[in-house]
């Protein structure tokens, strides 16, 4: 079942520089992908590529001075572009939930643990008095929490970043959503912390049959928890598929690159790797955004690239997307 | 760590502050040239005389051995001679400290009630029209000397409209003044059931009290905005929208957020008003501590200088160790 | 002044207009002071004693006269020579004394910084006002003194704001990289922290300058410091004052207008500049 779809996603931001000129920050640029019920996508991206912004927009939590010129975003075959505020607070924390990064500031620093949960199911109304801390302490125990009745009584101060961060698990499935969006959930964890979240978030995905859509930088992370991915270059989608078929036969540059940049690959895969920056928001180049970093760039990619299919889950916005695959 | 204890520790920690304005205060009335012998004395005093006089009040000894003398005294509850009302300073601080405490109490009070308020409302829209008003206001009333503006209101209020009694002191002398029971007239006359003193003693307090208020309100409003901004712009209010909490709910997370370091600076604000309430005392000849310190400044009476300045050190101690208090309650991180 | 010029200073007002504001009525303020001599009708100081507590508009005395038969809008005039005689001198002496003393006590800590704390402790306890009435009691009268005790008073206030830049700098990522890369302390200090602390405590400046003024003639009016007949604000109230009750409020009024405006305008300048200086903010362009 389809639960997000979301298509052409533009969003640009309005600043005053210096010279007290507005300018316009071209942050999304056409962004589309899907999430179905039971499978976890990746979103992944160098910093600045627009997947927490993507992220924010698909629950409705973009606001001035960002706009939305252009796009659609669907989720469960509504719109949430056209809701209104009171109808986005029934659908977020409800039927999509959010795990956010910085576990440790993000709790309300002035409630226990356990009233945070039971306020969350209270103010959806899923659960409420008794039923609702019992629901609360089992998800303590789901997240892996050791001693969760004890744990109900803590307050956050009082976690660690690897606690806080299953504490916010709990919090985003205490009330059965459909959907999770976890925006980096694991910077800033030790490495064997953040391995034992992210199979806890595996697991009850799993275990629940729910979609996902996990933002990081971590190709690492998505070739191990994720069954899809979207990797995306300056606010556009260039290359999304299946997760073992994008690792093995990489079509976009940008992808490529990527892949490569992990250690130990570059040799193996005798892929070129380019550095420089991403292009200027403010500022764009027609064409294709990576023309400026891309080895394999012609004058065929001052033309905005179209996505090309490559099988019919796997496509890249790349001119020569076949003579790559 | 249980109340008792931690009041103990706050106490302990203060001494070296309140010895350090003690010194302080004790070497600056006497580096003066104001000659306080010559003043007791009066005219007619020849050198012999004055001689003993300085010999009575200790001031020709070494100025350590003057401190060390007064320091013991202080220990005993003696804190010296007042010489201009020629009473001891402890009674005098006990019978002017009601009337600036009434009159502090009434203005920060209303400055809370108003200005948090104004203060949240402004930071509901920050740079909306309503917080650049209220921006305005507040410097403008930062800018306001308290002392005009209480002229003002007496040549308004007293001379042109006749609506406020003479500015002359905190009950009508037309008015036989209640028992002292806590120092407050107007208290005093309410459990007196003298209604006439009580509505003398009201009436009186309204201009000054007004006048204070305005600007007791001014930097609350300011810093109350301030408060406000940085909790809503935090992590946890972030993640709370992101949680579909409505605006009622997560508005109550963000006053309970903004609660503590809105207490801890109304504490502030209560003790710098303290101190600046002497100038208000001093334009409606209202007799209270601040208007007795501002005399004993400017009259050079030593004891009672270091008496008004300890009463404003200590004052402000116990005020910050109620807040202190407070915020233990309130605030979890504090407990740790 | 060439177009680019007027742009900046077009676009500086529009981004902060209380800076604006506050700046323009500092500098009305300052020509005020400048050309007293030839804006104010009469000498300050001259005396008609057959014209005392003239109201506003009789004869030549636009804003009436004083108890001594002095004009009182050539006194409120001059008084700005006054406000600036306090607000430039002990600006730069808690920006002399006060700079220095918060760069050492942020990035060496140690005893400079453990005595700045304790001073501060002891300040936070001792209500300034107070402070400043006793040691100008104790020490002289005079300009000279307000000046100096106001200015040294409140230099530890501004350490602060200096020590708390420097304390957010010390760890900024730019910092530590200037010491990795082997630059001798001194230049790290003066080169890489002190600019960026100064761009925080410049906005500091006005609104301790509207301190300063505010507490000159708050002892002006108590009678400490300046004395009438001097042309002072706070003097100038304090002579009102008497009159207040029978009704003669001009001789309070307008210094008490001039003293407000003043002090406004400062506080308007600093608070607008912290918006100006405030690169986040500059950035959302709000």
């Amino acid at each position: 079942m389809r639960l997000l779809e979301v298509e052409d996603l533009h969003v640009e931001f309005a600043a005053r520089g210096l010279d007290n000129r507005v300018r316009v920050a071209r942050a999304l640029n056409g962004v589309s992908f899907t999430v179905d019920a039971g499978e976890v996508v990746g979103l992944v991206g160098e910093t600045g590529a627009g997947k927490s912004l993507t992220a924010l927009a698909a629950m409705g939590l973009l606001r001035a001075p960002a706009r939305i010129p252009q796009g659609s975003i669907r989720f469960e075959g509504q719109d949430i572009l056209a809701m209104s505020d009171r109808e986005l607070e029934k659908i977020r924390g409800r039927r999509m939930a959010m795990v956010v990064q910085s576990p440790l500031t993000s709790l309300d620093p002035l409630k226990r643990i356990g009233d945070q949960l039971v306020r969350m199911q209270r103010v959806h109304g899923t659960a409420r008095g008794a039923e609702a801390r019992a629901r609360a302490e089992a998800m303590l125990a789901a997240v892996r929490i050791p001693d969760p009745a004890r744990r109900m009584q803590a307050w956050p101060h009082e976690l660690s970043g690897g606690m806080a961060q299953r504490v916010l698990i709990a919090m985003a499935l205490v009330n059965e959503p459909a959907l999770v969006i976890a925006d980096e959930p694991t910077t800033g964890l030790d490495v064997t912390v953040q391995a034992q979240v992210l199979d806890t978030l595996r697991d009850l995905v799993r275990a629940r049959n729910l979609g996902a859509l996990v933002i990081t930088h971590d190709l690492g992370v998505v070739a191990h928890y994720c069954q899809r991915v979207a990797v995306m270059f300056a606010g556009r989608i260039v290359e999304d598929g299946p997760v073992a078929e994008v690792f093995a036969r990489p079509a976009h540059p940008y992808t490529q690159a990527l892949i490569a940049s992990t250690p130990g690959r570059i040799a193996q895969l005798g892929y070129t790797v380019t550095g420089g920056t991403p292009p200027d928001l403010y500022d764009l180049p027609s064409g294709c955004l990576y023309r400026d970093r891309c080895p394999r760039a012609t004058t065929a990619c001052l033309a905005p690239p179209p996505r090309i299919a490559l099988d019919a889950t796997h496509g890249a916005a790349c001119h020569y997307a076949w003579e790559a695959a | 760590m249980s109340i008792t204890r931690f009041l103990l520790r706050r106490l302990l920690v203060a001494v070296p502050v309140l010895l350090g304005i003690l010194f302080l205060t004790f070497m600056l009335v006497r580096i003066g040239d104001q000659d306080p012998v010559a003043m007791l004395a009066g005219p007619m005093a020849d050198a012999p005389m004055l001689a003993r006089i300085r010999a009575e009040l200790m001031l020709d000894q070494p100025l350590l051995t003057q401190f060390w003398g007064y320091l013991t005294r202080l220990v005993q509850g003696d804190l010296g001679m007042s010489w201009q009302g020629n009473a001891a300073v402890t009674k005098e601080i006990a019978t002017h400290l009601p009337a600036t405490l009434e009159l502090v109490t009434l203005a920060v009070g209303i400055g809370a009630l108003v200005g948090v308020p104004l203060g949240l409302h402004a930071a509901e829209r920050p740079n909306g029209w309503f917080d650049q008003l209220s921006r305005f206001g507040s410097l403008f009333g930062f800018s306001l000397p308290t002392y005009w503006l209480g002229l003002m209101a007496i040549f308004v209020f007293f001379f042109l409209l006749g609506w406020a009694p003479a500015p002359m002191g905190r009950v009508s002398m037309m008015v036989t003044p209640p028992p002292v029971v806590t120092g407050s007239v107007l208290i005093d006359s309410i459990l007196a059931g003298n209604g006439e003193a009580a509505w003398s003693a009201a009436s009186q307090l309204v201009l000054p009290v007004g006048c204070f208020a305005i600007v007791a309100t001014a930097p609350i409003i300011k810093h109350t905005r301030a408060i406000a901004i940085e909790v809503m712009g935090s992590d946890y209010i972030r993640y709370a929208r992101a949680c579909g909490f409505p605006r009622r709910v997560i508005r109550r997370i963000a006053l309970r957020a903004a609660l503590v370091p809105v207490i801890t600076f109304v504490g502030s604000e209560f003790t710098s008003l303290l101190a600046a309430a002497s100038l208000i005392e001093f334009v409606f000849a209202w007799g209270g501590l601040g208007h007795w310190g501002l005399n004993a400044i400017l009259l050079g009476d030593f004891a009672a200088v270091q008496g008004y300045v300890l009463t404003l050190a200590i004052a402000s101690v116990i005020i910050f160790a109620l807040v202190d208090l407070i915020v233990l309650l309130l605030e979890p991180r504090a407990r740790a | 002044m060439s177009a680019t010029t007027l742009d900046r200073v077009v676009g500086t007002a529009r981004r902060s207009p209380t800076f604006a504001v506050g700046f323009g009525i500092i500098l009305v303020f300052a020509l005020l002071a400048a050309f007293a001599d030839i804006l104010a009708p009469m000498p300050p100081t001259l005396s008609h004693p057959y014209e005392t507590l003239k109201p506003p508009g009789s004869g030549p005395f636009l804003l009436g006269t004083d108890g001594n038969g002095m004009d009182v809008l050539s006194r409120v005039i001059h008084g700005a020579r006054y406000a600036f005689g306090i607000a430039l001198p002990a600006g730069a002496i808690m920006a002399v004394v006060g700079i220095p003393l918060g760069l050492i006590a942020g990035w060496r800590g140690g005893w400079v910084d453990e005595v700045l704390l304790r001073v501060l402790d002891v300040l936070r306890a001792f209500p300034t006002i107070i402070l400043a009435l006793a040691i100008v009691a104790a020490t002289g009268q005079g300009f000279l003194n307000v000046i100096l005790v106001v200015g040294f008073l409140d230099s530890p206030i501004f350490a602060r704001i200096v020590r708390a830049e420097v304390l957010a700098l010390r760890n900024a990522t730019f910092v530590r990289a200037a010491v990795a890369a082997g630059n001798p302390e001194w230049r790290v200090l003066l080169v890489h922290i002190l600019p960026n602390a100064i761009l925080g405590a410049t906005a500091q400046l006005p609104l301790r300058m509207a301190w300063a003024v505010r507490i000159s003639a708050t002892l002006a009016f108590i009678g400490i410091g300046v004395q009438a007949p001097a042309p002072e604000w706070g003097a100038m109230i304090r002579q009102g004052a008497e009159y207040v009750i029978s009704g003669e409020w001009w001789v309070a009024l307008f210094p008490g207008l001039a003293l407000i405006a003043m002090v406004l305008g400062l506080n308007l300048a600093g608070d607008g500049l912290s918006d100006l200086l405030d690169p986040k903010r500059r950035a959302t362009g709000k």
